[in-house]
């Protein structure tokens, strides 16, 4: 079996948002629309405040709360675990939306491009791929990942903080960081068993400056 | 596989809402990239009207039939019972599926379709099972349709209205289920939600029973009914607001967003519609009223009848801004 899984190494990620913009120009997703995004937190108190970054996107969860929220069987998991939406299937109930504990899928309504009612010509283009009423989200760049290629966000990292690969194989990447790092799973205590992976390293468990037992 | 045409779908969509492609998309969409509590914005009214105009069409069938099983209500009396709970039934569909979505209003069908998972695809299935087979069981009463073999009386017929009773009750459960089963917003994610909407879901129901007996059989048939139904309406009202009370305590024990979710609806903007809505004019106006009415202190005149015509529209009122408040306060945690 094969179950594609990601690691996000916390202690590498500079912020750059440089994945974001690669998912950006591989999916073309419409405006105000961010499959991948790096949330920023602000800790500390003058001198020792920093900021620190969190990249989010779909976890593919193996136990996928949208899958199952889906009225319509648009949701489906391949065999390698990720999650993707047919949108010929989506019919926009938002039942995804209200599911997901990470609120990742949107429903895309339509609203123009970055310039107005008028679209560019890249726009035109690239949000012709996006059926208007349907959800959508990261689909692990499946295309690429089905020609070798990896996800755009993971090529882009220029800090190597973003890794990918089976975590079924104990020979991949991501399984030889698991084995070195200390690492944790977002919200795991909700059963929903994600496939991305937060590496931390020797610096305990704080994500985005909030300690994990704060959010919970 | 295609739904439908996406040109014919929002063709008759903009018929339908003047829906324009310059609508803002739905969910977490924005610039802002920061650590929050979001509330959830998706559902709202249109869900609440879902689950108020359901849970309580649900519970005027099911009383409906039961009362009428045991000669509590007049047959006229029921017959209107029923058609306005199928009625609100019919609402209630017509509510979530002008909430789905600008493409399912025109596929319906693909609501359907999987129940094994699917909360919605169940509560679609079960609000519709339990119109058709309502209308099924009137069927007999129909003029020139007395012969059907489920009429008042036979052993079909009794089966029938048994299922009918079984979906109403489905029904009930499944509007607090529906939001309750993810544990996505943690203000929602506790049985204890099902049961306070069967409640609320009861309570509506039976409530506007003496209400339909003197509007269809005039003030005698209000106080025969009443006299039955008063003082178990008196007793959901108490046991409601119990329940509510530790609903509320229960999520302000709770994990951080519930938390949150419990602050917003004593604290926030929403908490007028909750303690004056919910509360006051739910829960307490009408026990000052009903007691009134259990222990006498009322009389039989016209002026106690329309004072508690008053306490049933403001149960109704507020069993309609619990499912509003609830929603509106449902709050996300952090994704990580």
């Amino acid at each position: 079996m094969t179950r594609m899984g990601f690691t996000i190494d916390l202690e590498r990620c500079v912020g750059c948002q440089a994945c974001v913009i690669a998912c950006k120009v591989e999916n073309g997703t419409p405006r105000n629309i961010h499959w991948m995004r790096v949330l920023e937190k602000e800790v500390g108190e003058f001198p020792d405040a920093r900021r620190t970054f969190t990249p989010v996107r779909c976890n593919h969860c193996a136990n996928p709360p949208c899958v199952q929220a889906c009225p319509t069987g648009a949701f489906v998991q391949r065999d390698d675990g990720v999650v993707l939406i047919h949108d010929d299937v989506c019919v926009g109930t938002m039942a995804c939306l209200t599911a997901c504990p990470y609120y990742v899928p949107v429903r895309y309504d339509g609203g123009g491009g970055y310039f107005g009612r008028q679209l560019t010509m890249y726009e035109d283009t690239k949000l012709s791929r996006h059926r208007e009423g349907t959800a959508q989200k990261c689909h692990f760049c499946y295309q690429r990942l089905d020609a070798g290629r990896p996800p755009a966000c993971v090529e882009a990292c220029p800090a190597d903080a973003l890794n990918y690969g089976d975590l079924d194989d104990p020979d991949s990447v991501v399984n030889h960081l698991l084995q070195r790092r200390r690492h944790f799973r977002p919200r795991e205590e909700l059963g929903t068993d994600p496939s991305l992976f937060y590496l931390v390293g020797n610096g305990g468990g704080s994500v985005g400056g909030m300690d994990q037992g704060e959010a919970r | 596989m295609t739904v439908m045409p996406t040109k014919v779908a929002h063709a008759l969509e903009r018929a339908w809402t003047g829906w324009r492609p310059e609508r803002h998309s739905h969910g977490n969409v924005g610039q802002r990239f920061d650590f929050a509590f979001p509330v959830q914005r998706h559902w709202g009214a249109r869900v609440a009207f879902y689950l108020y105009l359901g849970g309580t069409g649900a519970g005027f069938v099911f009383l409906e039939v039961l009362l009428r099983w045991f000669g509590v209500l007049g047959e006229r009396t029921a017959a209107v019972g029923m058609w306005l709970g199928l009625a609100l039934a019919l609402l209630s569909i017509l509510a979530i599926f002008d909430h789905l979505g600008p493409v399912v209003r025109w596929s319906a069908y693909f609501a359907f379709r999987r129940p094994r998972t699917s909360w919605i695809s169940r509560g679609v299935i079960i609000v519709t099972t339990l119109v058709l087979l309502r209308l099924l069981v009137a069927l007999p009463t129909a003029p020139g349709a007395g012969g059907l073999p489920w009429a008042e009386g036979t052993v079909l017929g009794t089966l029938l209205r048994a299922l009918v009773i079984a979906c109403a009750l489905a029904f009930m459960f499944y509007s607090g289920l529906v939001i309750s089963s993810w544990n996505a917003i943690a203000f929602w994610n506790t049985p204890l939600l099902s049961v306070l909407f069967v409640g609320f879901s009861f309570l509506g129901g039976l409530a506007a029973l003496p209400a339909i007996a003197w509007v269809v059989e005039g003030l005698p048939a209000m106080r025969g009914v009443g006299a039955v139904v008063w003082p178990y309406v008196l007793a959901l009202l108490a046991a409601n607001g119990i329940v509510l009370a530790l609903y509320i305590h229960g999520m302000s024990t709770a994990t951080r967003p519930a938390r949150v979710s419990v602050r917003m609806l004593l604290e926030g903007p929403v908490r007028r519609r909750f303690i004056g809505g919910v509360v006051v004019l739910g829960l307490l106006a009408p026990a000052v009223v009903v007691t009134s009415e259990v222990i006498g202190l009322l009389g039989g005149d016209i002026g106690a009848a329309v004072l508690l015509t008053g306490a049933i529209a403001a149960i109704e009122v507020g069993g309609y801004f619990l499912r509003d408040v609830v929603l509106r306060v449902g709050v996300y945690g952090p994704p990580v």
